[in-house]
């Protein structure tokens, strides 16, 4: 599935995932492909995605929310730093 | 006329070396420039989903907005947010925003400010000097002068956390922002704009209905999404106006080079004309002298 992560600063993630876990407001969850449509604030946390080759891809927010639609996931987060 | 052609060529001198400057100012602005309008670029994606999802959410959730940062209220006690830029030279363009907003505050909230119920929040050593100076009875904030020395998103969204809360706990009734917006690099124009309350738009858009899940609700999401899309839509005054004074900086320094060009040329001819005179004046004088041997 497609994934892009925004931020108010610019683009800083657009890719190809297989998995995408992230911190919600009602709990850390998972999105996988075709998963349904769902629209979610996010808390404080790490967002973890599993790029199409199999490496790990973290990310560091403060806040954001996640939309997926049709095996497409949009991240609006503000970001911490990026952590390798 | 000796004294004439030395005074030519020291404002000759003094054009040139203020050119220089106007030119390496006008470099300066046009790189800065390039690199404000970036940061507009880069925000855009972000602000245009942040909308989507709240008409997404909104058509889905067959109702109002009705958030705290929606209501209404009698309007007894103002904010007026005031963006300009820290330093000069930059043509009318801090002028015009700062009288946008005194020529706003003298038509709608003269009488607020004579009660004392009118604050003026400050961002830009500019607007901040000019209302210090002539609007006494306002309350001026200045915690946010220079702002612009670290335009980074997470500063400025503190800022407008600030009004948020100023706007919900009733310390304002009315939250309205004066900066300068940017159109390109030749045109900007002063705009002046309500911030708080949200004056919810009836979304008209073309309603895709998916069937979202929500978590944790609707409202709940609201609560969330609102702020977000108000600290974007500040920073979005922000960078605007960041752009603006670049623009308009590059702009001015532009005529003023071209100005300094003009005079170039006439102290040129001037100088050209008095060393001529000078040299004609000396050849007489010569050829004179030579007619005098002879003769005796």
């Amino acid at each position: 599935m497609q994934i892009q992560i925004l931020t108010p600063s610019g683009k800083i993630f657009e890719g190809e995932g297989t998995s995408v876990r992230v911190p919600g407001t009602g709990g850390q969850f998972e999105v996988l492909e075709n998963h349904a449509a769902i629209v979610s604030s996010l808390d404080p946390g790490t967002i973890r995605i599993i790029l199409a080759d199999g490496s790990i891809k973290n990310v560091e927010i403060q806040s954001g929310f996640i939309e997926v639609l049709k095996n497409e996931v949009a991240l609006l987060v503000t970001i911490a730093e990026a952590a390798a | 006329m000796a004294a004439n052609l030395k005074e030519v060529r020291e404002r000759i001198k003094s054009v040139i070396s203020t050119q220089q400057i106007t030119k390496a100012m006008k470099m300066v602005s046009a790189a800065k420039l390039r690199r404000a309008q970036q940061a507009i670029v880069d925000m855009r994606p972000y602000a245009d989903r942040l909308n989507t999802m709240m008409v997404n959410i909104l058509a889905n959730a067959d109702g109002d907005l009705n958030s705290a940062f929606g209501l209404q209220r009698d309007v007894q006690k103002v904010c007026i947010v005031v963006v300009t830029s820290s330093k000069g030279l930059c043509g009318a363009f801090n002028t015009n925003v700062i009288k946008l907003a005194s020529a706003r505050i003298q038509e709608q909230y003269q009488e607020v400010m004579e009660k004392g119920n009118l604050t003026v929040v400050c961002i830009g050593k500019k607007g901040n000097d000019y209302f210090r100076r002539h609007f006494k009875k306002a309350r001026i904030v200045s915690d946010h002068v220079n702002m612009f020395q670290d335009l980074r998103y997470e500063k400025v969204q503190e800022a407008a956390q600030e009004l948020m809360d100023g706007f919900s706990d009733q310390t304002y009734d009315i939250v309205e922002v004066a900066y300068g917006r940017f159109k390109n690099a030749a045109t900007q124009y002063p705009e002046m704009e309500t911030f708080l309350p949200v004056i919810s738009e009836k979304s008209k858009e073309t309603r895709q209905r998916a069937d979202y899940l929500f978590e944790p609700d609707k409202n709940g999401l609201l609560d969330h999404l609102l702020p977000s899309i108000l600290k974007t839509s500040f920073y979005k005054y922000l960078l605007d106006t960041h752009a603006s004074e670049h623009g308009a900086r590059m702009t001015a320094m532009e005529k003023a080079s071209e100005n300094a060009e003009e005079i170039l040329k006439e102290l040129k001819i001037s100088y050209n004309k008095a060393r001529q005179e000078a040299i004609t004046k000396e050849l007489s004088e010569i050829v004179g002298g030579a007619a005098a041997l002879e003769g005796a």
